[in-house]
């Protein structure tokens, strides 16, 4: 097992080193930086640009920057933020934090609703229960999350039994441990619930194909031989068989919901990495954005990995390979 | 105790024309007794035994007729009945026993399953049973083996516990549908003997679906025989030996296609085809970012040839070897010592050597049409125009017993039988040396694994072919092949002509001799 993980880990290690090289390039590639709108500036100097330039390190060659970068990472700011004159690290941790908020409830929540409901669509393979899934499930998928978003702040503003973005009132900051906790939950309630609904019907449908594909085999029907009932039959032998195309979907859904989660949080104003992510590409805020995405890539890392230990424990059949 | 009465039983197959796989089905079963049903395959001997328990495939439907148990009427019983009939009084062992049990679940969580939906035994009383019925079919570490997953067992630990979990809650009717087909001989004959056993201590009537009539004559009394859907003779073992019916006399006594003409004799002054000089082949594997070797040998100083127009045939049990040989001939692997000539040259890739398969259907392309198939070797020597290309396979498929009139249907469209045929065809079509048949007998049913060797030995008489038979169990041996060697662990044990089998004194031939003889191996008598 140590093995095992020891080696997932590696190949994390290398991929991240990758990725960050790769976005070095690319924010080279694209036109503009930090500077750029300022030269627009009859006020701003031309001495003052290259000083500022020279004070940011942006008149070094690539490779320098690369390094440079890389010390930074080493010391835990994961470079220096140009708009808000700060490491990096300190706007982008509780940005993070805030977006684990969303998506850690989310990812439980939707899962939680879909292996039942994926399972028993699965089970009534013909006739209306199958028909209301297989419409609703559709519909669900065809809609823009963009749009779900949308319907959920207007469903805020209309009846007012939600707060309209944030993350806070400005009421419950002092008021005790309690009431913040439940004013958090409020204010997550609406985001979260977007989160889920965007989420939970392709995964339900991937549940009900790959749990309808075991159903078909042999071993079930020999199980069904010897008189199994059906919720035994579903959740106890079919579910477990189908479990191993489902847990490499887990690692799947959680790059999912990270990247409906950043659009969600612009609509929704909530203080995650996505807004945070936005503002700084807008204006070319080099290191907050390489911070975001690389932190993004953790995220998604961590999910997968998550999926392989529970795939290892799992499986008898990976178990073996080791 | 199980009445059938005219059961018909349909497939859709999505073209208008459903499948009849059941058609007007009538039999009783007695408790104690053994009623054996034999039948080649595609007869609906499998679909009898899943129609009995309700376990039709999804596209399947009963027409119309009646199954009685004790009086219940299984088909018109509502789902919780059923349920509590199948596994405690009916239960069912399939034919695959790596596919019947499920692969992600202990084999004693799997068992537990079962005592769980008909008992009301506690985790203890549970736990013991299932130990006492993994002992009582011969499985000597009965802990070991509930901890374990399907893929950690053998074959024949495997079948062994399918039967265990099968029987667990007692059932008083066993339906045995092709238990032996997938294990090796020796395997084989171990399980027969365990379910007559079984059959005695736990006072089961047994329904044993086979093609093999020579296994039924230790476990039953009377059997029936069917074909298409339909049960075209029932009753004794001994009146139906006495039937006059051709087909019923073909699955019993298969052998009687070979030795109905006389075996042809070649008499060329005999060259050696294939000269094996202590041929030696180890496998290393070894993981990354880890200095531990594992060495598997594969083959230890070989000996063996083979003269022009006579049949070798290579006996072991899996794992023994063979096919790891047949690879190095063929030219697919190199030795890592010693050497292998094909007339008298180093064996290398090439028509010279052909190999036939286990299973032509995943050999061949499904796609392409047998005319393309057969002439694609043709094609790549780059003989003949395409018209004479054409017409050389045409004939080539009349030779094999194909009507020519098939050439432009797809590979996928063939059975099994026929596509073995067409496997030959091409192999044919490349003028080879040496035929390696792997085991390409083993996926059939005797009577089309004996039809099959009668066209072999016609095709060896006209054309002086030479053939290295490679297979797990001795069926027809004796009227075949002039030579058998027994392969155990990558050596040679055992070489003699045929006929003198009999007379080996090696422990692991005689292992596979007397196992044959236990379930009755279609010609193994010729042997003594």
């Amino acid at each position: 097992m140590t093995g095992f993980l020891l080696r997932r880990l590696g190949h994390a290690v290398l991929m991240l080193f990758g990725v960050s090289v790769l976005l070095f390039v690319l924010q080279q590639a694209a036109p503009g930086e930090f500077v750029t709108e300022m030269r627009l500036n009859p006020q701003i100097s031309a001495e003052t640009l290259n000083a500022l330039r020279s004070h940011y390190g942006l008149d070094q060659p690539l490779p320098t920057r690369y390094l440079r970068w890389l010390n930074s990472v080493a010391h835990g700011e994961l470079g220096y933020s140009f708009a808000y004159n700060v490491p990096a690290a300190q706007l982008l941790w509780p940005r993070a934090r805030n977006t684990l908020l969303l998506t850690i409830p989310a990812l439980l929540i939707s899962w939680f609703i879909a292996i039942p409901l994926g399972v028993l669509a699965a089970n009534s393979k013909s006739g209306c229960i199958n028909r209301l899934f297989g419409s609703s499930t559709s519909f669900f998928l065809a809609v823009p999350d963009v749009l779900l978003a949308l319907l959920a702040l207007m469903l805020a503003l209309r009846t007012g039994w939600f707060p309209v973005g944030g993350m806070h009132s400005d009421a419950a900051a002092p008021s005790g441990m309690w009431r913040g906790f439940t004013d958090l939950a409020w204010h997550m309630a609406l985001p979260v619930a977007v989160l889920v609904i965007a989420t939970v019907s392709p995964l339900i449908r991937q549940i009900r194909s790959a749990v309808l594909e075991v159903l078909d085999s042999t071993f079930i029907r020999s199980a069904k031989g010897n008189g199994l009932g059906r919720l035994t039959l579903l959740f106890r032998h079919a579910l477990p068989a189908a479990a191993n195309p489902l847990v490499s979907l887990f690692g799947l859904s959680v790059a999912l919901l990270l990247s409906m989660s950043f659009l969600t949080e612009v609509v929704m104003s909530w203080p995650g990495l996505g807004p945070l992510l936005l503002e700084a590409t807008l204006a070319r805020d080099l290191f907050v954005v390489l911070g975001a995405v690389m932190l993004s890539t953790v995220l998604l890392m961590i999910g997968n990995l998550l999926a392989d230990v529970l795939l290892y424990t799992l499986d008898p059949r990976i178990r073996m390979q080791g | 105790m199980l009445r059938v009465i005219r059961l018909s039983a349909d497939y859709e197959t999505g073209r208008n024309q459903p499948v009849h796989a059941l058609q007007n089905v009538s039999f009783e079963i007695a408790e104690q007794e053994g009623l054996g049903i034999l039948g080649e395959s595609g007869s609906g001997k499998s679909s009898l035994a899943q129609a009995v328990l309700g376990l039709l495939p999804q596209n399947g439907a009963i027409r119309e007729g009646r199954v009685e148990f004790r009086g219940t009427d299984l088909l018109s019983a509502p789902a919780g009945e059923l349920r509590r009939i199948r596994g405690a009084e009916i239960a069912l062992v399939s034919q695959e026993p790596a596919l019947a049990l499920n692969p992600v679940l202990s084999i004693g969580t799997q068992m537990s399953h079962v005592l769980e939906a008909h008992s009301r035994m506690n985790r203890a009383e549970r736990k013991e049973r299932i130990a006492g019925m993994l002992e009582d079919v011969g499985l000597t570490e009965p802990e070991r083996i509930m901890r374990a997953y399907p893929h950690q067992l053998s074959g024949g630990q495997r079948q062994r516990t399918a039967i265990a979990l099968a029987l667990v809650c007692r059932p008083d009717l066993l339906i045995a549908d092709e238990p032996l087909s997938s294990l090796d001989t020796v395997t084989q004959a171990e399980v027969l003997d365990l379910l007559l056993r079984l059959k005695t201590d736990l006072k089961l009537a047994i329904l044993f679906i086979t093609h093999n009539a020579g296994v039924l004559a230790r476990l039953c009394d009377r059997a029936l025989v069917m074909r298409a859907g339909q049960v075209i003779a029932s009753g004794r073992l001994d009146q139906l030996r006495a039937t006059a019916d051709a087909y019923v006399i073909g699955l019993q006594f298969p052998e009687t296609t070979i030795t109905s003409r006389p075996r042809p004799a070649f008499n060329a002054p005999s060259k050696p085809v294939l000269e094996v000089r202590k041929a030696s082949k180890r496998f290393v594997q070894q993981r990354p970012f880890s200095r531990k070797k594992f060495v598997v040998k594969g083959l230890e100083d070989i000996d063996l040839d083979i003269n022009q127009g006579q049949t070798l045939a290579l006996i072991g049990r899996s794992g023994s070897g063979k096919s790891t040989l047949a690879r190095c001939i063929a030219g697919f692997e190199q030795v890592d010592s010693g050497e292998i000539l094909i007339e008298a040259l180093q064996a290398s890739i090439g028509p010279q050597v052909q190999l036939i398969f286990q299973d032509s259907g995943t050999a061949l392309n499904p796609r392409f049409t047998a005319r393309e198939l057969i002439s694609e070797p043709l094609q790549i020597a780059g003989k003949g125009t395409p018209a004479e290309r054409t017409k050389t396979a045409l004939a080539l498929m009349e030779e094999v017993g194909l009507d020519p009139e098939w050439s432009e249907r797809s590979a996928g469209q063939f059975s099994g039988g026929q596509r073995q045929r067409l496997a030959l065809a091409r192999a044919l079509a490349a003028n080879p040396k040496l035929l390696i048949l792997d085991e390409a007998l083993s996926g059939l049913d005797l009577p089309l694994q004996a039809q099959m060797l009668r066209l072999l030995l016609d095709l060896q008489q006209r054309h002086g072919l030479t053939y290295l038979f490679i297979s797990h169990d001795l069926s027809f041996l004796p009227l075949f092949a002039d030579e058998v060697a027994v392969i155990h662990d990558g050596k040679i044990v055992e070489r003699k002509p045929a006929f003198r089998l009999q007379e080996s004194t090696d422990p692991i031939a005689r292992t596979l001799i007397e196992a044959s003889e236990r379930l009755h191996v279609p010609g193994v008598e010729a042997f003594s």
